[in-house]
């Protein structure tokens, strides 16, 4: 009976009070003979008229698509881990550069996940992920110093964020544990100072030319080439030499940063970049067409006009106008744009992982890594560029931002080496609902297998098959898969074969209570009549127990199968995440919480558990669901008592 | 009933050595060799040493010359040594763990007090919950009530342990403030009385306790309920009422006698998988229990004491399920198994 509105009801209440409720039935209606339906059908009618059921299946579909079909738009670098991006918040701002400043850009800088702008008329902006969120330290809380049209120069480091007034004071905020600014704590710690001269007194701000952070260093050079530079010693690792004496302090044209090592250009053209940069531009060193060999000969007689330097990169642009690269490139970082004859290239800029230069005709090439979007800036033209770590800003004469391209921020955060958790769950996902999947297919075969042949022949069959069975089933679940996860660990096999041997191990593990059931099915399937006939028709045994009597158990086998699913994600999960299942770097909902059981990551870090823990969550409820609702919905007895 | 328990018990100890000669098997695979370790040990102390006759003369120490099938055997402590001794299992010599270097059954004994106060202590809160609101449940089946508790339980189980686990931490531990992240007890608290010891020791275990109940609180109630519902629709269940009994004494002494089985066969089953169970817990909040000594095991390579815990974990199963039998038999005058 249809459920109607309260309208519907009275007028039908009216109806009859006058004419009676015989004359709602027509004379067809009366000997209409209900529609036969089959079990099948009539089940699935009842699995549909449930509302949880098919939101389950819903959310479960959805979720399907959604981990098999996203590794297509989420590409995952497996190696891939950036430290400056790591333990991130979710965020969308990293690009986000604020309307006031758009129109009168005089500076942007940024290294990791914050950026800082000033404005021509000297006011300061920052955007991006302002807050750490283990220390606590706001950026955006800006010291009593700066105020708006007081600030000439800003640059942002790792942790912290390095200003220079109007009037000449040198003002550093965010992290100051490991030395980035102000006093040392202790004469042993291994920190460079900032020189006297900022610390406690002013500078000429018009004659500054270059202000630099990088992780945990900052360095700051004025007109005429007098270089500070102060900050964490064990951080950036050039900083003791380069502030001892006068060596490498004057005659500076520009330093630029990677992650460990500073480099400097000299006003004469040279470059240099201490001790242990020198040694290793020594070595055989060649760019993209593999044309030079000792980078150091090469540039012995030859000048450079700009340099710059990703995390494990140096960049220069030589006197001919052409690029030289060198370093440990991982990301393309050495895979330089074809540059025309007549171009010659005048200034290079650099993020974490990629390069921007401008040419002569101010057109911009841009290389190395591209993953969000951070080089698709490509053949515009520009007067000047701006980068931020995986930011590309461009800024025409007027200090106009015409275009911007690179990563706007990470959807669920990152995760403790850098990594964005949104993919990882995509891929993570798809890993584990394949090892679910995997394992109970193998369960669920060996299952019927075992429980068919042992119901259907008896004997010694059965008490042979059912005492293996029993074996099986009282090895201990959980201890038992970590130690052979633990004897594979250490044969040398590959980690895909590892996995394989886990999705098979878990379907190794768990079939004997499937078994069971089909089993005792089976038995009390065989006595009935269709059996006897088709045995007394001379049909093989085999057909009869495969063939005849398996589509009866078939319910049994279906919803177990769901249960089953479900709980090989979950035992698969468990094993992740104690670290016996499959190994970072390959994700699994599993191994994405491993680590996540001490309260920092608890407390500060909550993307990094909340969203895998989400995930798994939903997925083994709506299959939970779904297995529940198919037992009442298969199971006639159930059915009627309802 | 003695026959067959005599029976059963003869089966048992049966698979115990098929299960752990496979064990061992799979324990053999390691890629670790203690002769070699000690002889070079010693070598590199004493240049003057042959490594070959001090690997022979430690592989007769160990016991790890011969085939595998003699070495499982010796383990077992019914093969000699090459010196004549027996030292194995029925010894009572479970071999020695590298870390502690003490003998595995001397590690294993604090731990496994303590897994065992955890496991029972759960068992009891989650079974005095559980039971109850199985009942009523099944009693007030289709209710709204009853559907929210189903739509609860279906949560509950659906959870593993650990995102449970992290949860409560945060909600209790961060959060709340009100109970340590992990850990047994509070630094320094061994000059304490033994009364303020143990509030302190029941301080820590109680964030434990609670994600332990909580966990399993889903499946059984779930499985009471199912068994309850079964029992009410008997038949001697309305004659009951027939006869004008109060309902009471129907559920609880008809009903409830008759769903008694299936749960019996659940808490002991349930209370076996607690124990591998716990390894996660016990992980999670750094409780010193078996699980954790497993998992520590595991993690450096003590490869004797992974033996051990793994036998006893099968052996904890295989004489668990001998219980459920004999359980079966003196609850269920039907099942008094004489087979």
């Amino acid at each position: 009976m249809k459920k109607k509105g309260i309208i519907a009801t009275l007028w039908r209440w009216i109806k009859r009070a006058f004419w009676g409720a015989g004359k709602e039935i027509s004379e067809d209606d009366k000997f209409v003979v209900e529609k036969i339906e089959s079990p099948s059908t009539m089940a699935v009618k009842a699995f549909f008229r449930r509302k949880l059921a098919v939101g389950a299946l819903v959310v479960l579909i959805s979720m399907f698509l959604f981990v098999f079909i996203g590794p297509y738009f989420f590409p995952m670098n497996l190696n891939y881990t950036d430290a400056l991006q790591a333990n991130m918040a979710p965020n969308n701002t990293l690009m986000k550069v604020p309307n006031e400043l758009e129109n009168n850009i005089k500076n942007i800088n940024g290294f990791a996940d914050f950026t800082v702008g000033v404005s021509k008329d000297n006011t300061l902006y920052l955007w991006g992920n302002t807050k750490n969120n283990l220390t606590n330290v706001d950026y955006a809380a800006f010291p009593d110093e700066i105020q708006a049209g007081n600030v000439a120069h800003a640059a942002a480091g790792s942790d912290h964020i390095i200003a220079i007034t109007t009037d000449g004071k040198v003002v550093g905020w965010g992290n100051s544990s490991t030395g980035q600014f102000g006093v040392k704590k202790q004469e042993s710690d291994p920190y460079t100072q900032m020189p006297d001269v900022l610390l406690n007194g002013t500078i000429d701000a018009s004659k500054v030319k270059q202000l630099i952070a990088g992780y945990q260093a900052t360095a700051l050079v004025m007109e005429d080439g007098t270089m500070y530079m102060w900050g964490n010693n064990n951080a950036m690792l050039s900083l003791p030499e380069f502030t001892k004496g006068d060596k490498y302090n004057t005659d500076v044209e520009k330093v630029a940063f990677s992650n460990y090592y500073a480099i400097i250009m000299r006003k004469d053209g040279t470059v240099t970049g201490g001790q242990t940069l020198t040694f290793n531009m020594q070595k055989a060193y060649s760019n993209k067409d593999g044309e030079i060999k000792n980078l150091r000969t090469y540039m012995a007689d030859r000048t450079v006009l700009d340099i710059a330097a990703t995390n494990n990169c140096y960049a220069f642009i030589m006197d001919d106008g052409s690029i030289v690269v060198f370093g440990a490139a991982e990301y393309g970082e050495k895979d330089i744009p074809a540059i025309t004859a007549e171009e010659k290239m005048v200034s290079i800029n650099a993020g974490t992982r990629h390069f921007v230069a401008v040419g002569e005709s101010g057109k911009v090439y841009t290389w190395g890594h591209n993953d969000g979007g951070q080089c698709d800036v490509a053949g515009k033209t520009a007067a000047e560029v701006y980068t931020g770590a995986k930011q590309t800003y461009l800024v025409n004469e007027d200090g106009e931002l015409t275009d911007k391209a690179g990563f706007s921020g990470y959807v669920m955060g990152t995760d403790n080496r850098g990594r964005d958790i949104l993919t990882r769950i995509v891929h993570g996902g798809k890993m584990t609902m394949t090892i679910g999947a995997v394992a109970v297919i193998v369960s669920t075969i060996i299952a019927i297998i075992i429980g068919c042949l042992s119901g259907y022949f008896g004997g010694w069959v059965d008490m042979l098959l059912m005492r293996i069975t029993e074996i099986f089933s009282s090895l201990p679940f959980l201890p038992f898969a970590m130690m052979l996860s633990y004897v594979i660990r250490t044969m040398p096999i590959g980690e895909t074969t590892r996995i394989f041997i886990i999705m098979i191990m878990l379907g190794l593990l768990s079939w004997t209570g499937l078994a069971r059931m089909i089993r005792a099915q089976v038995l009390a399937e065989r006595e009935k009549e269709f059996v006897l006939a088709a045995q007394s028709m001379g049909v093989k045994e085999k057909r009869i127990a495969f063939l005849h009597i398996l589509p009866n158990v078939i319910s049994v086998i279906l919803v177990n199968v769901t249960l089953n699913f479900a709980s090989c994600m979950l035992t698969e999960s468990s094993l992740s995440y104690l670290g016996f299942g499959v190994q970072q770097p390959q994700p699994t909902w599993g191994n994405m919480l491993y680590g996540a059981n001490n309260s920092i990551v608890i407390q500060n870090y909550w993307w990094q558990w909340v969203f895998p823990a989400i995930f798994l969550s939903i997925a083994t409820i709506s299959i939970n669901i779904i297995g529940d609702t198919l037992r009442d919905v298969l199971d006639p007895k159930s059915s009627q008592e309802k | 009933m003695g026959k067959y328990i005599v029976k059963r018990m003869i089966y048992i100890v049966l698979v115990f050595f098929i299960l752990s000669f496979l064990i061992f098997m799979i324990y053999n695979m390691l890629p670790s060799d203690k002769a070699a370790e000690s002889a070079r040990a010693e070598i590199t102390a004493n240049r003057n040493l042959k490594y070959e006759e001090r690997y022979e003369y430690w592989q007769k120490q160990y016991g790890t010359n011969g085939t595998k099938v003699e070495r499982y055997f010796r383990w077992l402590g019914v093969y000699p040594y090459d010196n004549g001794s027996f030292n194995g299992l029925l010894q009572g010599n479970l071999g020695t763990s590298t870390k502690f270097a003490k003998p595995v059954t001397e590690v294993l004994v604090e731990p496994m007090k303590n897994t065992i106060f955890i496991n029972i202590f759960s068992t009891f809160l989650a079974l005095g919950i559980t039971i109850p609101l199985g009942i009523f449940c099944a009693v007030k089946r289709g209710s709204k009530r009853d559907v929210a508790v189903q739509v609860g339980t279906v949560v509950g189980y659906s959870l593993p342990t650990f995102i449970i686990a992290i949860v409560f931490i945060w909600l209790f531990a961060v959060i709340l403030g009100w109970f340590p992240v992990s850990g047994m007890q509070t630094a320094g608290s061994l000059n304490w009385s033994p009364w303020r010891q143990f509030w302190d020791r029941m301080y820590h275990m109680a964030l434990p306790l609670i994600v332990m109940t909580f966990s399993s609180l889903g499946g059984m109630t779930r499985y009471v309920r199912a068994a309850m519902i079964e029992a009410l629709s008997m038949d001697c269940i309305r004659t009951a009422r027939a006869k004008g009994l109060r309902e009471k004494v129907v559920i609880y002494s008809h009903a409830w006698r008759n769903a008694l089985l299936p749960v019996i066969t659940l808490v002991i089953g349930w209370f076996l998988s607690i124990f591998s169970g716990s390894l996660m817990i016990e992980n999670i909040f750094a409780l010193n229990g078996i699980g954790k000594t497993y998992y520590d095991a595991l993690q450096g390579n003590d490869n004797e004491v992974i033996l051990a815990l793994q036998m006893f974990y099968i052996a904890l199963s295989l004489f668990g399920n001998l219980f459920i039998d004999i359980i079966y038999g003196f609850v269920d005058p039907r099942v008094r198994v004489n087979k």
